[in-house]
């Protein structure tokens, strides 16, 4: 049974592979885009965009890049789940939306357990800028400090503002809270501060880690970031290593160049810099952002989700369907995730490997 | 197929061959002349010097903390020419391709990443599996984890120790221990900021001395070929060379490596209150045979600090050039990423540049000293050709030294130096060493029947472009570089050890597992099933 479609309708798999290569050898900058893979998965369509001399992107690279931002340009303190988890008297929860980015990270810091590494205490956690609703949880006492999304950033660097003793333009009243929460914040034997870049820009994330920077001036403080969906910090992590540079990287003078604007998907996409797409959404089938609907696309994702333009080939979803290295958040680490209902749907670096055996020979290897 | 590289000047320490031969090379392994064959491919080597395979004991070229550094400064590593056929990413800046070319092509076949956290032990490999043509190994870090601290506080005995240690390197895949300031990643989660060889890790009372003795202990029980791989404490502290001369006592006269030394042979002299204490560092070394040790030799250049001493790169940020870095508070040791600049007009810098060079030469025996830079630490690797010139040439050193601040020269031994580098003293630091100091049995060596690692370069005055540029490198009896470009790739081995224990140690590790972090301890296997088709492991075998 074949798993590919053409323009909606089924094609063998022999000649979906055979299209797709056809397609991909025939562009003159071809983009391979989406990437939401396991480690494998990156690593094959990583080397398939060198071998194109095309470029690639990630599509929850935004997210990556605005953590990363801070870190190229100021640097960061983090820590693992593992350590907040045991050691973390102070933990500062930064944003709204973190049990949407990280489902389980109330049970994975055992918020409402007793510390165990450098005395056992009760912890104190500190919600600045949840949603509305979201501090409420069950069995844990949040001190929230409320700011709507707008209000965040302000409300942050009053907060460091205070962590440094320096003047804010707050009322009396409410620089005394703050001044409690940041006094909170400097009597904490090791404290963590816990964010999501999808909610954050990159100035929050940097004021956050200004502050983290200044606390560790008298005591212990640091941070456990939430990464990007669609397997977004392991793929980070494997272009690192193979290239160098996170995903935004093309390669089209032979060797891997970095620009977050250049290589954007979407504006490679919308401005017909690229002229055709491989994308790769394994997780969930989630669809390009770009606008631009002409462009040759051949898309690997999950089984049923087949577009109805374009070529499809359907993939296993990793960790579920496959074996598959990923990022885990629970361990900030990679992990083996074990297939929980194999498939005989190919993996993602297999079906890439069958485009990449499909190509003509006048294509360098 | 039968190669003959015929008329080189073979260089083989471990059979005391220094003379003019022919090699022969079959089914990847070195074999005895053939008696009436000829060969299926014949190499004319006169005029070049035959060396087996270099081996780099301790380099940072994989994990985490590598790709924190990687992402902290894309501006450090901007690519510039494309890549040849055959070799994908071959040109890419610091990448794990790169690594694998830039080791092949100047003639080094097997590196040593030493600094592989437990929890970050997959990921490492992960790294390791991109490194092209080259034989990887790993060392594993203990010291600053919660299950050795607490069972030396509870005063557990050192078979458990041992299993302990065993089970740990066994399920990490790597061929020994490493210990990173014993106790002072611990020490700096519970805010001290300094941590001396004899200072009490907070909750758990005991000392660095007591951590890295009983691994040391753990080593020799558990049969692991490799000495206790020690980064000590206070490193790149002024006066530190009192810790260096304490920890050598320390040892007790067992074996120990000692790593990156020059970073620890600093004295207290001068006005700027830093001088070098190289020679009595190597003083010390010549007196206690037990000790090996790598220099972690300071090239004057812009670099990156990498490492999992937390606490000392915590220190190092506010010097950070450019001013930036990483602080990782591990579930052990964590890790730091400080960029920095070795300048030549920095006092401090040359002092360190002059105390490695004392140690190179003033330690006699060089099966007791190795070749590092502790890549990137004090220099990236790409350095060693020119290291390997300074060390060969004592008029090379005295060019360098009259472009050094004039202070520096009243600080340091080095001017008084006159020894020069054979090449088979730097075959013997380069290959006969480090096989014996990692207990590898077929490499580093040019007899019958060792792996064929074999590195050609050709006979120059410029020594530094002698071995930057090897003239052929075969791995496992393949040509991979030829004129020192890399033609093709091949796939590399990983190396590990494989210690017998008493497996009861794993229901008790998966308990505490369970019960701390409420996780399956297998969340951080090293499972084959992952690596497959990255890299395949080889075994060395361990002592018992």
């Amino acid at each position: 049974m074949s798993n590919a479609t053409l323009d909606g309708k089924s094609i063998s798999s022999e000649d979906a592979y055979q299209l797709a290569a056809k397609i991909l050898q025939a562009a003159r900058f071809p983009l391979v885009a989406g990437l939401g893979a396991d480690v494998a998965g990156a690593q094959a369509a990583i080397l398939l965009a060198e071998r194109l001399r095309g470029a690639f992107d990630h599509l929850a690279s935004r997210d990556s890049l605005a953590d990363l931002e801070v870190v190229r340009s100021a640097g960061v303190f983090v820590t693992t789940p593992n350590e907040a988890r045991v050691r973390a008297d102070v933990v500062l929860l930064v944003g709204p939306g973190l049990p949407t980015y990280w489902p389980g990270i109330f049970d994975r810091l055992a918020l409402d357990k007793d510390t165990v590494h450098g005395g056992e205490t009760k912890r104190r956690v500190i919600w600045i800028g949840p949603k509305r609703g979201e501090a409420k949880v069950e069995g844990l006492e949040i001190e929230t400090i409320p700011a709507t999304e707008a209000e965040l950033p302000g409300m942050l660097a009053a907060l460091r503002a205070r962590v440094g003793g320096r003047p804010v333009a707050l009322s009396a009243a409410a620089a005394k809270k703050l001044d409690a929460h940041a006094q909170t914040l400097k009597a904490a034997r090791f404290g963590v501060a816990v964010w999501a870049a999808a909610g954050l820009d990159a100035l929050i994330v940097e004021m956050l880690q200004g502050m983290i920077g200044e606390l560790n001036a008298t005591t212990r403080f640091t941070g456990v970031p939430i990464g990007g969906r669609s397997g977004a910090t392991g793929v980070l992590q494997a272009s690192a290593w193979m290239t160098g540079f996170p995903p935004r990287t093309g390669f089209g003078r032979g060797y891997p160049e970095h620009d977050v604007w250049r290589f954007e998907a979407s504006r490679l996409v919308d401005s017909g810099e690229a002229d055709a797409a491989l994308w790769i959404s394994a997780y969930d089938g989630e669809t390009p952002p770009w606008e631009s609907a002409d462009i040759p696309l051949v898309t690997l994702g999950p089984a049923g989700a087949a577009t109805k333009r374009g070529l499809y080939i359907a993939v296993g979803k990793p960790g579920e369907s496959y074996d598959a290295v990923e990022f885990a958040q629970e361990t900030s680490s990679l992990v083996l995730r074990r297939a929980t209902a194999p498939t005989e749907l190919p993996t993602v670096a297999q079906a890439i490997e069958a485009i990449n055996a499909r190509f003509s020979e006048d294509l360098p290897c | 197929m039968l190669t003959r590289l015929h008329g080189g000047h073979v260089v083989d320490p471990v059979n005391g061959v220094d003379q003019i031969g022919d090699l022969y090379l079959e089914d990847g392994r070195i074999v005895a002349p053939p008696e009436g064959r000829s060969p299926d491919a014949d190499y004319d080597v006169s005029g070049h010097v035959v060396m087996a395979g270099a081996i780099d004991i301790h380099s940072h070229i994989a994990g985490g903390n590598v790709n924190s550094a990687r992402l902290l400064l894309p501006e450090m590593h901007r690519s510039i020419r494309a890549r040849l056929d055959g070799t994908p990413l071959s040109t890419a800046k610091w990448s794990t391709f790169e690594t694998g070319r830039l080791y092949a092509q100047m003639g080094f076949t097997t590196v040593v990443e030493p600094a592989v956290a437990p929890h970050h032990a997959l990921h490492a490999h992960m790294e390791l599996g991109d490194v092209p043509i080259i034989d990887k190994g790993a060392l594993t870090v203990l010291g600053n984890d919660d299950f050795l601290l607490r069972a030396l506080r509870a005063g557990e005995s050192e078979t458990a120790i041992a299993d302990y240690v065993a089970q740990t390197v066994e399920a990490t895949g790597t061929l020994g221990l490493k210990c990173i300031n014993p106790g002072g990643a611990e020490a700096f989660k519970q805010n001290m900021r300094s941590f001396g060889l004899d200072e009490i890790v907070p909750f758990y009372g005991v000392t660095s001395r007591q951590i890295f003795q009983s691994l040391q202990r753990a080593t020799g029980r558990v049969g692991i070929p490799h000495p206790l791989h020690l980064h000590m404490n206070n490193l790149g502290v002024a006066g530190n060379i009192e810790t260096a001369l304490e920890t050598i006592d320390a040892a007790d006269g067992l074996p120990m490596h000692l790593a990156h030394v020059q970073f620890y042979a600093y004295g207290l002299e001068g006005k700027n209150a830093f001088s070098s204490a190289g020679a009595r560092l190597a003083a010390k070394i010549n007196a206690n045979k037990n000790i090996s040790v790598d220099v972690g030799q300071v090239m004057f250049g812009d670099t990156v600090t990498i490492s999992s001493d937390v606490l000392r790169q915590f220190n190092s940020l506010s010097g950070a050039i450019p001013k930036k870095g990483v602080i990782f508070d591990g579930d052990a040791n964590g890790g730091g990423v400080v960029p920095y600049a070795y300048r030549i007009s920095n006092y401090y810098n040359a002092i360190q540049w002059a105390a490695g060079l004392e140690l190179f030469l003033l330690i006699e025996d060089p099966m007791q000293v190795f070749f590092t830079t502790d890549h990137p630490n004090g220099g990236p690797f790409t350095t060693y050709p020119d290291l390997f010139a300074l060390l060969m040439s004592a008029e090379l050193r005295a060019q360098w030294m009259e472009r050094l601040p004039a202070d520096v020269l009243e600080m340091t031994t080095l001017p008084s130096i006159k020894r020069e580098y054979s090449l088979y003293e730097i075959a013997t630091m380069s290959r006969a060493g480090p096989a014996r100091l990692y207990g590898f049995e077929d490499r580093g060596r040019l007899d019958d029947g060792a792996i064929a690692d074999v590195a050609v370069y050709k006979q120059q005055t410029d020594k530094a472009g002698m071995f930057r540029n090897a003239a052929l490198v075969f791995k496992d009896g393949e040509l991979v570089v030829r004129d020192g470009a890399v033609t093709r790739y091949t796939k590399g081995k990983t190396l590990r050890i494989r210690p017998g224990y008493d497996r009861a140690i794993e229901k008790r590790l998966d308990a505490y597992y369970d019960e701390l972090y409420g996780l399956p301890r297998s969340a951080f296997d090293v499972p084959e099933a992952a690596l497959a088709g990255k890299s395949v492991f080889a075994e060395v075998a361990c002592r018992n």
